[in-house]
Formats: C-alpha cells, structure tokens, sequence
C-alpha cells in the first residue's frame, strides 16, 4: 500500500481534465525507499543520509573557504565569513550570555551555519531539508541538553544545578509544591522535545507545503486536453507556480529563522547553566 | 487516507542509526568549524581589533604629544611677554634714576656757581668799598684842605670851590679813565 502511493507520488502521470483525481503529497514523501536494510533498529540506509552528507560538505567547504588565506585587511570572501561570526556574537551569545559566552561563538557558528545548511538541502528541487526527519533535531537538541547538563554540573555542582533548576530561589517554600514539578517537566522534557520539534516541524511543514504547490502545479498543466481548457491549465499551473515561488522564497526565511532560533535557544540554555541563579 | 497514511508513518520516529550518523557529522563540523576555522576568523578579527585599536591608541598619543608642545609653546611665549614687561619696567627704573642723578648733579653745579659768582660779587664788593674808603679818605681831606684853603668870606665863595672841586673831580677821574683805556 504504502509503496503504491510513494509510486503515485512520485510519478504525478495523472493531470487535470484527464479524468483522474488529483494524488496529493503525502507523509510518505519524508520516507524515502531505503536502499540498505537489514540494519538492525533502523528502517534503513536512504536518501537522509545522502542529504545530511550534502550539508555536511557544504558546512565544510563553506567554512574552508571563508578561512582560507585571511589577512586584516578582509576581501569580500572573508568578510562575509566575519560578519556571520560577529552576527552570531552580536545576535546570540552575546544577548543570551553577555561576554562570557565569547567562547561559545565557535560552537554557536558551528551549530547555526550546520542547520542552516541541513534546512537548505530542501531548497534543491525534489531533495527535502535534512531535518525533516525528526532523527537529526533530536540529535542536535540531544547534545545540546547533554551540553547543557555537563556545564551545568560543572559551574554549580551536580546537585547545586538540579536544586537551582528545580527550586528557582527566592520563592516562598509553598510555591515549591507547584512550582517543583512544573520545572522539573520543564526543563528536563518540555525543553529539550520543544527544541527539537520546532525545528523538525517547521521543516516538515515546509516541505509539505512546497510538495502541494507543485504536484498541484503539475497536476493542472495539462497541454494534451482540448485548446481551451489546455489554455486554462496553464493559467491554473502558473498560478500555482507563483505560489511555488512565493513560498519557495518565504521558506528560505523560514529556515534561516530557524537555525537562528534553535541556536539562539540553545545559547539561552546553555546560560542557564553558567549562571546560578536567574 | 491520511489517517491510514499517518498509521503506516511516524513521522515522531527517532531512528538511532540516523541519528548517529547526525552525531558524526556533528562531531565533523564541531572539529572543522568550531574548533578551527571560526577561531582563525576570529583571531583576525580580534588582530585587526587590536590594529585599530592601536592606531587610535597612537593617534591619541601623538595629539598628546602635539598639545603639550603647544603648552610648551604657548608657556614660552607668556614667559618671554614676561620678562620683556619686567625688562621694560626695569628700563623706566633705571631712566628714572639716572634723570633723578642727572638733576640732583646739575642741582649741585648750579648751587656751585651760584656761591662762586655771590663769592665773587662779594669780593668785588669788598674791593671796592676798601677802595672808596680809600678815595673817600683822600677826597675828603683834599676839599676839606681847599675848603680851609679859600676865604670863608661869603657863601657863594664857598658853593664856587665845591663846584670847581666837584668839576676838577670829574675831569681826573675821565683822564684816569682814559688812563686805564
């Protein structure tokens, strides 16, 4: 069944005026056939892998690029790699940490420009972002929980940081009843799931909608059927293609948002455990 | 549909073996960019930071530098107004005291020749009243002997021989004078 509707999906032969229905995109578009399987715990080796290899090269050319042969007096090459550097200094760290995050501007760099780059991958026509499998925001929110309870650790005790989460201070013994177990969920499950699917379904989102635009597009072209409504299927299909284009560039934004929010989060996260109390 | 779609697909699925390979690529990127390439962009930022800063930091000392020659300058020429206002001053001193000098001397010289000239007259006089004395003594006698020496008959007798003298006086004393020239 499912293997029926990846091939439908896949092969929109079907247009408009040609008397069958029109086969939206479905979920089964973020489950790629795998090529490999028989690994066990996995449904398999598929086409993610590919694109999260796609953006990792970018990152990696990207970056060596942008720090190659650097003087002080910067062309327009490493001046776009710097002002990336100072935006996440001046738009991240230092808001969220103030100048003791300084030496989170690599990491933050690091983490911002990767995402951007996995949410890009969907950019490519037919490809989708690599974090429209929830697999890789749940690794990234992952370690920056993990990063986030070892520094924590670290600066205010193992128990000195758990007590500061879960009893914020200054607050009348009482509230601790209601307030405990509320930050408790908060910090150790809201905090890092939201993290993870916000990101995640920003992207799936994204790409369903951009997937509609133009299968629908598709679906209404259709030059076969009589003169006239040939004529019509076109306007139809262009119609659909300026909403492709639209929300192709509202998506650009959207996942620029989004790797600056996630890593903006995760710099705000990572200040509470540097900071006692907040 | 749908509903039958989203029961084959969850789409909530972590898979782990994904999420490794996520983890590597993670890992890559933490090695190649934050631990490499953005601190290289960074210490040229912080290089060219400095470099700025250094070059504010040498134009502020050379300004300093300019304005305390210029208070040097400046400090100079008051000094030197200075002591040509004192110079000045002490040359209205000295022309003062050398005027005052000059009219206490003069003063003196004057007062000098003044009691010369009363020490001559003073001889002068001197001389001549010893003189006349003299004179008077001789001429005296002289009409006192004519007097005694014509009859003092009548008073008119008496005026004729005092003229005469008086006339004989005058007439030696224009021959001495001739005399004398």
């Amino acid at each position: 069944m499912s293997a029926d509707v990846r091939i439908l999906a896949a092969e929109p032969g079907c247009h408009l005026f040609s008397g069958c229905g029109f086969e939206a995109p479905t979920i089964g578009m973020f489950f790629p056939e795998p090529w490999i399987t028989g690994i066990p715990g996995t449904t398999g080796i598929d086409l993610y892998l590919v694109l999260l290899l796609i953006a990792l090269g970018a990152v990696l050319l990207l970056w060596s690029w942008f720090s190659k042969k650097l003087s002080l007096v910067p062309g327009r090459r490493q001046g776009i790699g710097e002002m990336l550097v100072l935006f996440i200094r001046d738009q991240i760290t230092r808001p969220t940490m103030g100048a003791k995050g300084d030496g989170f501007i690599p990491l933050m760099t690091a983490i911002f420009t990767f995402i951007l780059l996995m949410n890009f991958t969907g950019l490519i026509p037919g490809l989708l972002p690599v974090n429209s499998d929830l697999s890789f925001p749940a690794m990234l929110a992952g370690f920056i929980f993990i990063l986030t309870l070892i520094i924590g650790m670290k600066k205010q005790g193992g128990w000195g940081y758990i007590r500061n989460q879960i009893f914020p201070p200054g607050m009348p013994k009482p509230i601790y009843v209601l307030v405990t177990p509320i930050e408790i969920l908060s910090v150790f499950v809201i905090r890092p799931v939201t993290h993870a699917l916000r990101l995640f379904a920003t992207m799936f989102a994204g790409s369903l909608l951009l997937a509609v635009f133009a299968y629908g597009g598709w679906y209404m072209l259709n030059v076969t059927a009589e003169p006239a409504l040939a004529a019509l299927s076109v306007v139809y299909s262009g119609a659909a293609l300026l909403g492709y284009i639209a929300f192709f560039v509202f998506e650009i934004l959207i996942m620029a948002v989004q790797a600056f929010i996630f890593t903006l989060l995760a710099s705000l996260y990572i200040n509470q455990s540097l900071e006692a109390a907040h | 549909m749908l509903l039958e779609l989203a029961a084959d697909y969850n789409i909530l699925r972590i898979d782990p073996v994904k999420a490794a390979f996520g983890a590597i690529a993670l890992a890559v990127v933490y090695f190649f960019v934050a631990r490499k390439a953005v601190p290289k962009v960074m210490k040229v930022l912080d290089e060219r930071h400095d470099a700025i800063e250094g070059g504010i930091e040498r134009a502020k000392r050379a300004e300093a530098e300019a304005e305390e020659i210029r208070q040097q300058y400046r400090d100079k020429l008051e000094e030197s107004h200075r002591e040509y206002a004192q110079e000045l001053e002490k040359a209205k001193e000295q022309r003062a005291a050398i005027i005052a000098e000059a009219r206490e001397e003069a003063q003196v010289e004057a007062k000098r020749i003044i009691d010369a000239a009363k020490a001559q007259i003073e001889a002068d006089r001197q001389q001549a009243f010893v003189q006349l004395r003299g004179e008077i003594g001789t001429l005296s006698t002289e009409l006192a002997s004519r007097i005694v020496g014509e009859t003092l008959g009548d008073g008119a007798a008496q005026t004729r021989v005092v003229d005469r003298f008086l006339e004989e006086l005058e007439s030696s004393e224009s021959t001495k004078q001739a005399e004398v020239r």
